[in-house]
């Protein structure tokens, strides 16, 4: 498998406090959404990851690029987009593009068209000589984004991307990401917003206080095979019907969930609500959200 | 049927031409330095300051030279060509002090300040390559603005040499190694000092005035000390002074003797004060480069 990037026991404490505990993961190629609430150890792990700090345990590499010794080949072909503020509030977004992309090692003419490329990309070829002091949030978010893919890397680290965006701003910034795969640049999207990870990912790396919650593709994580049925009245003689005839049941309050495995299951409920004259509120396929994986695990820890 | 215009669109264009890493890094970081220092493609507002010192430091250069055009051998007379570049360079050191105070901290601190660092730090950079690019970008602005100077008095005084211009381009070309000379040392002497500052302040206007206040307040201290001989050896504090050691520096290296300068008072050689420069400078580089280690 072609990774985008792994760790190996990796940690990382600022002074007592540790941000990171020997995490290990293989995330392939692609977009990857990670996850976690504030103070997750997303950030710090980006940060290990362009080699702006040094883990203190384990080892990590990004492209098959070792981290600790191939800092600089590992930065020629990334891009990263910065939580907070990044941006010179005294130059014009075509200026600093063009400053970016040199900063990045492209030669002063490409640097140019490039600059002139990425703004049009994300929409800011009107606005490409407004000083960025006088940018909206929603366009700094955009020139945030451009700089980090002006020189063309070949994975790029979104940190909160949508942070401070208002709805629509939101949508277009999700868009943009959605796009990027098509351009054959991986992406790495760290959010806490896991909305914004479910729409704009395929796989997905679940932190909580620095430890590994769970990785995988996000369509395993958030579609587990179960049903959620609803009842009027009381759900006992349901429940046990359904028992009865083998299914895996679980009741929460009048909720209750049915395993839904080869057999036909919703034929199986059917069956048993005739069987006891149980009323059916509601029944769904009982899809978990990225959300509720994520606050089951965290409970399950 | 009527032509009606058509939006193409282009899509992504990968980019697959060479990438120049480190080196094109910081060649960018450079020449982004010096355009920062004087304004360049920034606010109007932001070339004030800049190329007003400029032009206070190149019009008394050209004023003498108009004058000496006009009254030929007039102000000249009596003094050697390298006692009026010295002279120059003690009038124009001061400038540059300012000049410098201004630049250090636009070099450094908008980067921490906005943010910027943060994605500096993502690009195929270490923090010796950033500063010492920048680092770069200060000594070839405030070297240029140093030189230029001397570089219109050297023209100046050969266009009105009576014995032509080719003559005085040859006499004053003597000069010309000193003037090199001289302007190392003044970036020794305000350099790595302005960097120290520009590495520790959050603002700008504050970086500059405490610069200001450090450079004088040694001077004065100093001063006091030679003069009131306060303690035994005191007469060696007269090189924590780098306006003074510099001043002094110049005008040895310009074969000029000035016995009111703070070193002759403390009897102490000119070129004892140049190591004590470039030892102190070297300690403000390393200074900078420890400071910066922690934020990139």
């Amino acid at each position: 498998m072609e990774t985008a990037f792994t760790t190996d026991a990796l940690g990382h404490a600022y002074g007592r406090i540790a941000a990171l505990h020997s995490l290990s993961v293989e995330v392939p190629r692609g977009r990857t959404g990670l996850v976690g609430a504030n103070g997750a150890g997303k950030s710090t792990l980006i940060k290990i990851l362009l080699g702006i700090i040094e883990q203190t345990t384990g080892r990590a590499t990004v492209l098959d690029l070792d981290t600790g010794r191939e800092t600089i080949p590992i930065r020629s072909v990334v891009g990263y987009m910065p939580e907070g503020e990044c941006l010179p509030l005294d130059q014009t977004a075509a200026d600093f593009m063009v400053y970016a992309a040199g900063t990045a090692g492209l030669p002063r003419d490409a640097a140019r068209q490039r600059a002139s490329d990425v703004l049009t990309l994300v929409g800011l070829d009107e606005e490409r000589f407004r000083y960025l002091g006088d940018y909206s949030t929603g366009m700094k978010q955009r020139a945030k984004l451009a700089q980090a893919i002006v020189h063309d890397p070949s994975l790029v680290f979104l940190d909160e991307p949508t942070a401070g965006l208002d709805p629509s701003g939101r949508e277009e910034m999700l868009d943009l990401i959605a796009r990027l795969g098509s351009f054959g640049i991986d992406v790495v999207v760290s959010s806490h917003v896991l909305r914004d990870i479910e729409r704009t990912c395929d796989w997905v790396v679940m932190l909580d206080e620095g430890t590994l919650l769970h990785a995988g593709p996000i369509g395993g994580a958030s579609h587990e095979r179960r049903i959620r049925v609803q009842v009027n009245g009381d759900a006992t003689p349901l429940v046990e019907g359904l028992r009865s005839a083998g299914a895996l049941v679980t009741v929460d309050d009048r909720r209750i969930t049915v395993a839904h495995d080869d057999r036909d299951t919703y034929d199986l409920i059917r069956d048993a609500a005739a069987a006891t004259g149980t009323s059916i509120r509601n029944l769904d396929d009982g899809a978990a959200s990225l959300e509720e994986m994520f606050l089951r695990r965290g409970a399950g820890r | 049927m009527t032509e009606r215009g058509a939006v193409y669109d282009l899509g992504y264009a990968p980019y697959d031409g060479s990438r120049l890493g480190r080196r094109g890094a910081r060649a960018t970081l450079f020449a982004d330095g010096i355009r920062r220092v004087l304004g360049i493609r920034r606010k109007a507002r932001r070339k004030v300051f800049p190329w007003m010192l400029i032009v206070i430091a190149v019009v008394p250069s050209i004023v003498f030279v108009g004058i000496n055009f006009f009254v030929p051998g007039g102000i000249t007379e009596g003094a050697s060509t390298n006692a009026t570049h010295a002279n120059f360079f003690v009038l124009n050191g001061a400038v540059a002090l300012v000049f410098t105070a201004l630049a250090a901290p636009e070099l450094l601190i908008p980067d921490r300040r906005d943010g910027v660092l943060s994605i500096l730090s993502s690009r195929p950079l270490t923090y010796v390559d950033y500063l010492s690019s920048r680092f770069a970008s200060l000594v070839a602005v405030v070297g240029a603005f140093l030189i230029f100077p001397q570089f219109v008095l050297y023209l100046g005084l050969a266009a009105t040499n009576t014995d032509g211009l080719f003559r005085g381009l040859v006499e004053g070309a003597d000069a010309l190694p000193k003037v090199l000379l001289v302007t190392v040392i003044y970036i020794i002497a305000y350099v790595p000092l302005g960097f120290v500052v520009a590495s520790l302040a959050n603002r700008k206007a504050i970086a500059a005035t405490v610069y200001i206040a450090i450079v004088i307040g040694l001077s004065a201290v100093a001063e006091a000390v030679v003069a009131n001989n306060v303690f035994a050896g005191g007469r060696w504090v007269a090189l924590i002074a780098p306006v003074n050691t510099a001043d002094a520096a110049a005008e040895w290296v310009f074969g000029q003797s000035s016995p009111e300068s703070l070193l002759a008072a403390a009897d102490i050689n000119p070129g004892v004060g140049l190591v004590a420069l470039i030892v102190f400078g070297a300690i403000g580089v390393a200074f900078s480069l420890y400071r910066y280690r922690s934020l990139m």
